[in-house]
């Protein structure tokens, strides 16, 4: 199972192992992971499992469709350029070794 | 033959003759629900020429797909764009990208959950007076003194319309009913709407909405090219239709849901933040809209059934949220359960319900505003469901509330 790393934004790290086909944002708040709220369920309609993709892995995460980047302009933090959508990054093998710092504020 | 040939081998849709818009139906509509489900990935209603769909997995494959089911031909019934039906197309939610992409972007900004988010406090004291008053009766409907109490006095304001009861009511009951069929539904609810709709058609335009509000921010994002001309109208429309009867339906199923599993009722009483995953569970086990269409562009094969084009296609999204293919124990409501994103009752895919966020807040506000005041909510009689086309609704709830 690839391993991706969240790096909370107190900068303690979280490493799980996330089964290929699921998203950031379902692994992370189903183990508790309380930066990640998704309080809409991954329906591209709240904004708040904002992640920033560590450097080198940008490529490798699926294109921004256009109902994530719209939403991408109202995170409570702001949008970067590494700025993605935890529920829009469904793990893939090429995903193995991925680490993303949690955005902060959520809400 | 050999085992690959068959399966790529493909059927045209077995046939059902039931109809969907019965008041048989539409008074309980989970038999036929699994009937469809159970007849094949997708079924042709030979009534209407139409072919529904009633897997979780193949409504979300034709919600998702607008090259092959495009959103065009409208979310009714009926095809739009010919002649017969007279309904004003929503130019958000009967469309396709690119279109629908551009117009989605604009409202998006005047909408964000941001915007959103800053009315949680009013919503919550609202909400915290509401519920006095509803103590203070002690037996209550919880569709008129609560669902529709509430939605109708924190909803139209955050947005900026004006929408007294009994106008807009029969307003929605009409829009609900006309994506239906033209059945004895149809017409009753349109003549019942009539000496409304020349209200309506006013409280859509500038002139009627409130200065300052997000509905005017429209009308001036369209003054400065943001949208094409008519579209901040349409969009207000589309707010009010989208956004009060649906909102109003789910809270009332969720109080109808925790009155009547009162061991559902002590985990939300336990640990109030479950009040979201109860109003999630409700709308996923009574779906408030019940239906939605998309239109084959060309033949389309869907998981080995063959569509014929231009035709249209039922994504029963209450059916959906019941398959046994997705969910155990799919007629249970159960809290616990994780839905949220997952259920199909807010939609999914470019269409996505866009006011979902306002929906889950005031939904938040009354239930749990009601769960830390009272110590049980119980029926206080038989709820009575109001049947209408393309959705499930409550008419009454006679609902007790009980402290100590
Ligand atoms: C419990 C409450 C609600 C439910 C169950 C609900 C359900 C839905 C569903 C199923 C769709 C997708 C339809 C399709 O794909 O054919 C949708 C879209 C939409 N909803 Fe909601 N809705 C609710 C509340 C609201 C609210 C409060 C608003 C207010 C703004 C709203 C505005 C809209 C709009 C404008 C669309 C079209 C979006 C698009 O085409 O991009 N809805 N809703």
């Amino acid at each position: 199972m690839p391993k991706v790393t969240f790096i909370n934004p107190d900068e303690s790290r979280i490493e799980l192992d996330i089964p290929v086909g699921t998203s950031l944002m379902r692994a992370a708040t189903a183990h508790g992971i309380d930066g990640i709220v998704g309080d809409c369920g991954g329906g591209l309609t709240c904004a708040t499992c904002h992640v920033l993709v560590e450097d080198g892995y940008l490529d490798k995460m699926p294109a921004v469709q256009a109902n994530e980047d719209q939403m991408l302009d109202f995170t409570a933090m702001g949008r970067s350029p590494c700025s993605r959508l935890s529920c829009q990054l469904v793990v893939t093998e090429d995903m193995d070794g991925l680490t993303v710092r949690i955005a902060d504020p959520q809400l | 033959m050999s085992e690959a040939a068959l399966s790529t081998k493909t059927i045209d849709a077995p046939v059902l003759e039931i109809d969907p818009y019965s008041l048989e139906v539409l008074r309980d509509p989970y038999p036929f629900h699994e009937r469809l489900r159970e007849a094949g990935p997708a079924a042709f209603i030979e009534r209407y020429g139409v072919y529904a769909v009633g897997r979780h997995a193949e409504a979300a494959i034709v919600l998702n797909d607008h090259a092959r089911f495009t959103a065009c031909g409208g979310i009714g019934i009926q095809d739009i764009r010919k002649p017969g039906d007279f309904r004003i197309p929503n130019r958000l939610l009967e469309n396709d990208p690119p279109g629908h992409t551009a117009i989605r972007a604009t409202l998006t900004k005047y909408l964000s959950p941001i915007v959103i988010r800053r009315w949680r406090e009013h919503f919550e004291t609202e909400a915290k007076g509401l519920v006095e008053e509803l103590v203070a009766k002690g037996e209550f409907d919880g569709v008129e003194d609560v669902a529709e109490a509430f939605v109708l006095k924190v909803f139209p304001a955050a947005v900026g319309v004006k929408l007294p009861r009994k106008e807009i009511l029969a307003i929605g009951e009409m829009r609900f009913n006309q994506s239906g069929p033209p059945n004895e539904l149809y017409h009753r609810a349109m003549e019942r709407a009539k000496p409304y709709l020349e209200w309506f058609e006013n409280s859509v335009r500038r002139e009627g909405v409130t200065p300052g509000s997000i509905a005017e921010m429209l009308f001036d994002a369209e003054d400065r090219g943001e949208f094409e001309e008519g579209i901040a109208s349409n969009m207000v429309r589309s707010f009010v239709g989208g956004g009060t009867d649906s909102t109003i339906t789910g809270i009332g199923h969720t109080l109808n849901k925790l009155a009547q599993n009162p061991d559902q009722w002590a985990l939300v009483k336990a640990d109030p933040n479950k009040v979201r995953a109860a109003f999630e569970e409700a709308i996923r086990l009574e779906s408030p809209f019940q239906v939605t269409y998309r239109t084959t562009t060309g033949q389309a094969e869907l998981s080995g059934v063959q569509l014929r084009p231009d035709t249209k296609v039922g994504v029963f999204l209450g059916a959906a949220n019941r398959d046994p293919r997705k969910w155990q124990e799919p007629d249970r409501f159960d809290v616990t359960r994780d839905t949220t994103g997952i259920h199909l009752g807010f939609g999914t895919g470019a269409h996505i319900c866009i006011g979902q966020m306002i929906a889950r807040l005031e939904a938040e506000a009354i239930l749990r505003a009601l769960v830390t005041r009272i110590d049980r909510l119980e029926p206080a009689g038989l709820p009575r469901y109001r049947p209408i086309n393309q959705m499930r609704t409550l008419d009454h709830l006679p609902l007790r509330a009980r402290l100590g």
